[in-house]
């Protein structure tokens, strides 16, 4: 489902972090989100994914339903991710645990995953003796297992190492090709987004300045801002 | 220093000569600590995580006081229960005076605070990672809490040892509502008072050890369940 929102913001004590008129992004983008610090887009997502609540404006997914809690089919990786004090394939299978899938469904799953993101050897590791690199696509796994409409993910890669970072952005592509996931990938890494995301949106406090397609943006920018923003006169 | 000594020689008899008495008396400190600790954990463990978890008008003043009761002096524990359940007071039809009991509930009103206290600690230093991770993968309020109690266990157990400690050695609130009664609510923290005050000083040595070391052993059995689940 396609995700709208208009004039949506969020204040912190009176201060507006977040200030979007109008934007769409379209069901089974792979749509990049860039700017630099502070320009909002941990809150865009936080919104998004029903961690916080807007201070006004409308926020929908589809539209009918307008996202105001946490929804089952959209979930979100954090820059450091949360792995539960338990193996990986424990953490790999809790999502589909909660959505009561039945124990053959979730070990072929489990599989499957964990093969495809070269986790087969790490399946009954303890989670905490994970590199970074390993817990991030454990985290990645999670949030895949129960095959989400919606995945946002703030930072990635981060605090990972390269080859991770390749395989990581393989998956995001492969999954939004086949499955049509909707991808929101929020990086600082601008050749990442050119990379990965077909689409970009640059943000800068709290306000969408440029939104296109990413290589266009990033190549000739319409805007001074976003133009600023890719020669590095912005600070990230 | 011969009194400790004889101390010392009357517990490895006492032991080895498996003496009824002493034997009642341990049962009974056992099942009075071990209940109270079980009944405290069932209402502090997801009292602390919810208070942890959740803004509320007064919480603060809330905290204040749990932290007061964690301090709470047994006797005044035991006093107020006994004033509850004595044949006089508003619960006196219950016939729980100088009961096992009664010395349950002194010690759940002390040890529940305990665990309340800590596991709010615990709780709300790492509830905001847990709970973010549980909403965005699709767990309701239930599961939530579910899993921020299962990612925190070692540090809930942590606490659960704390308030067993308190419940084990405790003698001002079971003494009180509990009355010293032998083969009825004599356990071993009173009858150590009660040896003392009869000047039976290597006696008490001998219940003094015999306490440590059942304090001993449930503190390595707890201590090896914690480090089994870090492994």
């Amino acid at each position: 489902m396609k995700l709208y929102m208009e004039n949506l913001t969020k204040e912190y004590e009176g201060r507006k972090v977040l200030d979007i008129g109008k934007l769409q992004i379209e069901k089974g983008d792979l749509c990049g989100i860039i700017g630099p610090n502070g320009a909002g887009k941990s809150t865009l997502l936080n919104l998004i994914a029903g961690l916080i609540k807007p201070t006004s404006g409308r926020l929908m997914y589809g539209d009918e339903m307008e996202l105001t809690a946490p929804q089952k089919k959209i979930t979100m990786v954090f820059q450091t991710p949360y792995l539960m004090h338990t193996t990986v394939e424990k953490n790999i299978a809790y999502p589909l645990k909660l959505r009561n899938w039945s124990s053959d469904r979730i070990e072929a799953r489990v599989e499957e995953l964990t093969r495809e993101l070269g986790l087969t050897n790490f399946r009954r590791q303890k989670s905490w003796k994970l590199s970074g690199g390993e817990t991030q696509k454990v985290a990645l796994a999670r949030a895949l297992s129960f095959q989400p409409e919606l995945l946002l993910l703030d930072e990635p890669t981060a605090n990972v190492d390269p080859s991770t970072t390749a395989e990581i952005e393989k998956m995001l592509k492969r999954i939004n090709d086949t499955s049509g996931t909707t991808v929101i990938l929020v990086t600082h890494n601008l050749v990442q987004a050119k990379r990965v995301c077909a689409q970009a949106i640059f943000l800068n406090q709290g306000k969408v300045v440029e939104y296109g397609e990413s290589e266009k943006m990033l190549k000739s920018p319409e805007h001074d801002l976003t133009r600023r923003f890719v020669a590095g006169e912005l600070l990230i | 220093m011969e009194d400790i000594a004889t101390g010392f020689h009357n517990a490895i008899i006492l032991l080895l000569t498996l003496d009824a008495q002493l034997y009642e008396i341990v049962g009974l400190s056992l099942a009075v600590s071990l209940s109270s600790v079980i009944i405290s954990a069932c209402l502090g463990v997801p009292l602390g995580a919810l208070i942890g978890t959740h803004s509320f008008p007064f919480k603060n003043a809330l905290l204040r006081i749990i932290y007061t009761f964690m301090s709470l002096p047994p006797v005044i524990a035991g006093l107020v229960v006994f004033l509850l359940i004595m044949r006089r007071g508003p619960l006196g039809s219950w016939g729980l005076t100088y009961t096992p009991t009664a010395m349950v509930i002194a010690q759940v009103c002390l040890v529940t605070p305990i665990i309340t206290g800590l596991t709010y600690n615990i709780v709300r230093d790492k509830a905001p990672t847990v709970k973010a991770l549980a909403i965005t993968l699709g767990a309701g309020k239930m599961e939530s809490l579910k899993l921020l109690i299962f990612e925190l266990r070692i540090g809930i157990l942590a606490a659960i040892v704390t308030g067993l400690g308190r419940a084990i050695s405790e003698v001002g609130a079971v003494m009180i509502v509990g009355g010293n009664i032998k083969g009825k609510t004599r356990v071993m923290t009173t009858y150590i008072a009660q040896l003392k005050s009869m000047g039976d000083y290597s006696t008490a040595i001998a219940v003094g050890i015999v306490l440590l070391i059942m304090a001993f052993l449930i503190n390595t059995f707890l201590y090896n369940v914690q480090q089994k689940i870090e492994n």
